[in-house]
C-alpha cells in the first residue's frame, strides 16, 4: 500500500510541482509588492516625487484616483510625451502646471514594476505624516535647581544669623543676671549696634564684599558671556548641526575664507528648506521652557524670502532676516576666523562650545583679552607641514635639533600687542 | 528692641538689592562703558556687512578663476567645458574634503545619494538626492557637474555663494574620480595631462588611485 502511494507520488511529482509554481507565480503577479515597489520608487522616482509632498513633481498620494484610466497612467510612466501628444486633458494640464518640464520616461519598467510602485504609494499614503516622529521631549527645567538652592542657602544663613544674635543677647543677659546675683557692679551693657567692634567688623565686611562686587561688575562691563538673545526665528543649532549632522562650514562658509564666519544668506537655508517645509523632529523648547512650533518657525523663513510652499515658487521679493549678533568684539580688536580655522586648524567648538547641543546659541567663551592671551600662551601651533609657518626657520631648526619639542602661539608672536590691536 | 528690628529690616533690604543685582538676564547683552571705544567711528573695511555682499558686477577678485559665462539652460554646452585647473594629489584631497562638507550631507560621503539628510527616506529631506556614484548621473562630465553646482538642478539649489569657482572645479574633479567605481578617473586625468606639465601628471596619477582605493 505504502509503496503504491510513493510510486504514485513519484509519477505525478513533476506535474504537482508545476502546479505549485504556477499558483505562486499567479498570486505574486496579481498582488503588488510594496517592498519591491519601495526599492524601485527610491531608485527612480524619489528624486522628484514624494508621496505626501510636492517636490519637483506632484505629490503622488491618490495618483491612481486622479488618472481616469490606469492604462494611460502606465503609458505616462513609460513615456509621458506620448500622452501629452495624444492630447489627454489631464496630462496636458499637469504638464503646463509644472512649468512644461516633462517627466523622463521609464520604458524599462514592466507593468508589474509599475503596479509594485503604485502598491507602495498606496501603502505609504495610509501613513499619517503628522504622527511621524513626535520624539522625546527636549531639555526642560533642570537649571531651575541652581536658583532654588542659592535662595535656600541665603534663607538658612539669615535664620542662623538671627539665632546667633538672639543667643548672644541671651548670653549677655545671663552674664548680667549672674553678676547681679554675685553683687558685682556692672556697667550698663552697650547695645551691639553701638559696640565699636561690631561696627568696625560690619564696615570691613561691607567694604570687602562691596569692593569685590564693584570690581567684578566693572570688569564685566562690555563682556557678554552667556548672552543668549532671542532670535527672530527659533533656529536650533542642535537640530541642524547635531541631529542632522550638517557641518558648521556648510552654512558658515566664510569661516575658512574670511575674517567673518558670516551669517548664512537665505539662499543657503533654502537649499534644504525648499523641500523640508515642516518640522518632524523632537519637540523644541525655548530657554524659558515654552514649547516651539517648528513648522511655524520654518514658515517665518518662507515669509522672509517670499516663498510659497504650496506652489514651490518665489512669489514675492525677499527681505533679510534680522538675526541678532551674539559674539561681539570691540572695534579695536582684530580677530580673523580664517586665520584660526585654516592656519591654526582650530575646531569651532574650542571657542563656541558645544554648539551641536544648543537649541538657542549662547556665548560660550568670555572673549576677554585674558581669555585670548591664555589660549595663545598654551596652544601649540601645528608647525610641521604647514606652509603658513615656513618662514620661522630658526624654530624649525630648533625642533629638528630637539632643543624644543613644540612651538606655542606666543613664540610666533601671538601675544604681541600689534597682533590684535593696530 | 524696636531699633534692632529696624536695622534688621534695612539689612534684609540691602542684601536683597545686592542679590537682585547679581541675577543676570542673559537675554540682554549687558552694559558698556564708553561704547564709542567699542564701536568706533573709524571705517571698518572688513566689516561683516561688506564681506557678505556680492562682488560688484563684472569684477574679478585677485587670484580668482575667470567668471563662468554659461547660463542655467546651457546644459549641452556645459557638458563640453573643461576643468581649467591643473590638479595635484592635494587638490583632489581638498575636493574630497569639500565634497564631504557641502555635498555629502545629501549625496552621502560615498556619493550614493544616501546622505544623513535623506537616510533611506527616514531623514527630513523628502526627495531622494541623486546617486552620483553610479547610474545616469555617473556619466556627467566635470563641466556638467560644475554647471549643476553653479546653478542647481531640480530640488538642489545653487552652491555658488558657498563655494568659489576653484572649489567647485576641485569638487567636480573629485566626484569624477570616484564615479563608476573610479572607472572614468583615467579619462579625467588624461584630459588634464594634455595641459599639465609632466611633473604635475605624475603627481595626479597616484592621487586618483588613492582616492578611489578608499571607496
Amino acid at each position: 500500500m505504502y509503496r503504491r502511494v510513493s510510486i504514485l507520488m513519484r509519477k505525478h511529482f513533476v506535474s504537482v510541482l508545476v502546479l505549485c509554481v504556477a499558483l505562486i507565480a499567479s498570486l505574486s503577479v496579481r498582488a503588488a509588492d510594496p517592498a519591491k515597489g519601495k526599492a524601485l520608487f527610491q531608485q527612480n522616482c524619489a528624486s522628484c516625487h514624494n508621496v505626501h509632498k510636492k517636490v519637483t513633481g506632484p505629490a503622488l498620494k491618490g495618483v491612481e484616483e486622479r488618472w481616469s484610466d490606469k492604462k494611460l497612467l502606465h503609458q505616462w510612466i513609460h513615456n509621458s510625451g506620448s500622452v501629452i501628444a495624444a492630447g489627454d486633458p489631464y496630462a496636458v494640464n499637469l504638464f503646463n502646471e509644472y512649468g512644461k518640464q516633462a517627466m523622463p520616461g521609464f520604458p524599462s519598467f514592466s507593468d508589474a514594476d509599475i503596479d509594485d510602485i503604485l502598491g507602495y504609494i498606496e501603502a505609504e499614503s495610509k501613513v499619517d505624516v503628522t504622527t511621524k516622529g513626535d520624539g522625546p521631549t527636549g531639555t526642560k527645567g533642570g537649571d531651575e535647581d541652581g536658583g532654588n538652592n542659592s535662595l535656600l542657602f541665603g534663607i538658612i544663613t539669615l535664620i542662623l544669623a538671627v539665632v546667633a544674635l538672639i543667643l548672644m543677647q541671651i548670653n549677655s543677659n545671663l552674664n548680667k543676671l549672674a553678676a547681679d546675683k554675685d553683687g558685682l557692679a556692672v556697667s550698663e551693657p552697650v547695645p551691639f549696634y553701638k559696640n565699636k567692634a561690631y561696627i568696625a567688623l560690619t564696615i570691613l565686611i561691607l567694604f570687602v564684599v562691596g569692593g569685590y562686587l564693584t570690581i567684578n561688575g566693572a570688569i564685566g562691563l562690555g563682556r557678554q558671556k552667556d548672552y543668549m538673545p532671542e532670535q527672530p526665528i527659533f533656529y536650533s543649532h542642535k537640530v541642524h548641526a547635531g541631529i542632522n549632522q550638517i557641518n558648521c562650514l556648510y552654512c558658515h562658509a566664510g569661516a575658512e575664507k574670511s575674517k567673518h564666519a558670516m551669517i548664512p544668506s537665505e539662499n543657503i537655508c533654502m537649499n534644504c528648506h525648499k523641500t523640508i517645509t515642516d518640522y518632524n523632529g523632537p519637540a523644541l523648547f525655548t530657554a524659558e521652557g515654552k514649547k516651539v512650533n517648528g513648522s511655524a518657525e520654518i514658515q517665518k523663513l518662507f515669509d522672509a524670502v517670499g516663498f510659497d510652499k504650496e506652489s514651490k515658487t518665489y512669489t514675492r521679493p525677499g527681505k533679510p532676516i534680522e538675526w541678532t549678533k551674539i559674539h561681539n568684539l570691540p572695534d579695536h580688536v582684530y580677530f580673523n576666523h580664517s586665520q584660526h580655522v585654516v592656519a591654526g586648524k582650530q575646531q569651532c567648538q574650542t571657542c563656541h562650545g558645544a554648539i551641536t547641543e544648543m537649541d538657542e546659541v549662547h556665548q560660550f567663551a568670555e572673549l576677554s583679552m585674558g581669555w585670548c592671551v591664555n589660549c595663545h600662551r598654551t596652544t601649540k601651533v601645528q608647525f610641521a607641514d604647514n606652509k603658513y609657518y615656513s618662514i620661522f626657520e630658526q624654530f624649525h631648526q630648533q625642533v629638528k635639533e630637539g632643543k624644543i619639542d613644540s612651538v606655542t602661539v606666543e613664540m610666533v608672536g601671538g601675544t604681541e600687542c600689534q597682533k590684535c590691536h593696530y | 528692641m524696636k531699633r534692632t528690628s529696624n536695622i534688621l529690616i534695612a539689612a534684609a533690604l540691602v542684601s536683597g538689592a545686592l542679590l537682585s543685582a547679581c541675577g543676570k538676564n542673559n537675554r540682554k547683552p549687558g552694559s558698556h562703558y564708553m561704547p564709542d571705544m567699542f564701536e568706533s567711528r573709524a571705517y571698518e573695511f572688513y566689516s561683516e556687512r561688506l564681506s557678505t555682499m556680492k562682488p560688484v558686477e563684472g569684477t574679478v577678485k585677485r587670484g580668482e578663476l575667470l567668471p563662468y559665462h554659461l547660463k542655467a539652460a546651457d546644459t549641452a554646452l556645459a557638458n563640453a567645458v573643461k576643468n581649467p585647473l591643473i590638479l595635484t594629489k592635494a587638490d583632489l584631497e581638498e575636493g574630497k574634503r569639500l565634497f564631504n562638507i557641502y555635498c555629502g550631507i545629501c549625496h552621502g560621503t560615498k556619493a550614493d545619494g544616501n546622505g544623513p539628510l535623506y537616510n533611506d527616506g527616514k531623514g527630513p529631506y523628502v526627495a531622494a538626492p541623486a546617486n552620483l556614484a553610479s547610474g545616469a548621473k555617473a556619466s556627467y562630465t566635470e563641466g556638467r557637474l560644475f554647471h549643476v553646482m553653479t546653478y542647481g538642478f531640480n530640488a538642489m539649489g545653487s552652491y555658488a555663494s558657498q563655494l568659489d569657482r576653484e572649489q567647485r572645479w576641485k569638487i567636480a574633479a573629485y566626484v569624477r574620480s570616484i564615479q563608476n567605481g573610479g572607472a572614468n578617473a583615467s579619462s579625467v586625468l588624461a584630459s588634464d595631462s594634455t595641459k599639465a606639465a609632466p611633473a604635475a601628471t605624475a603627481a595626479t596619477a597616484p592621487a586618483a588611485q588613492d582616492s578611489t582605493a578608499k571607496h
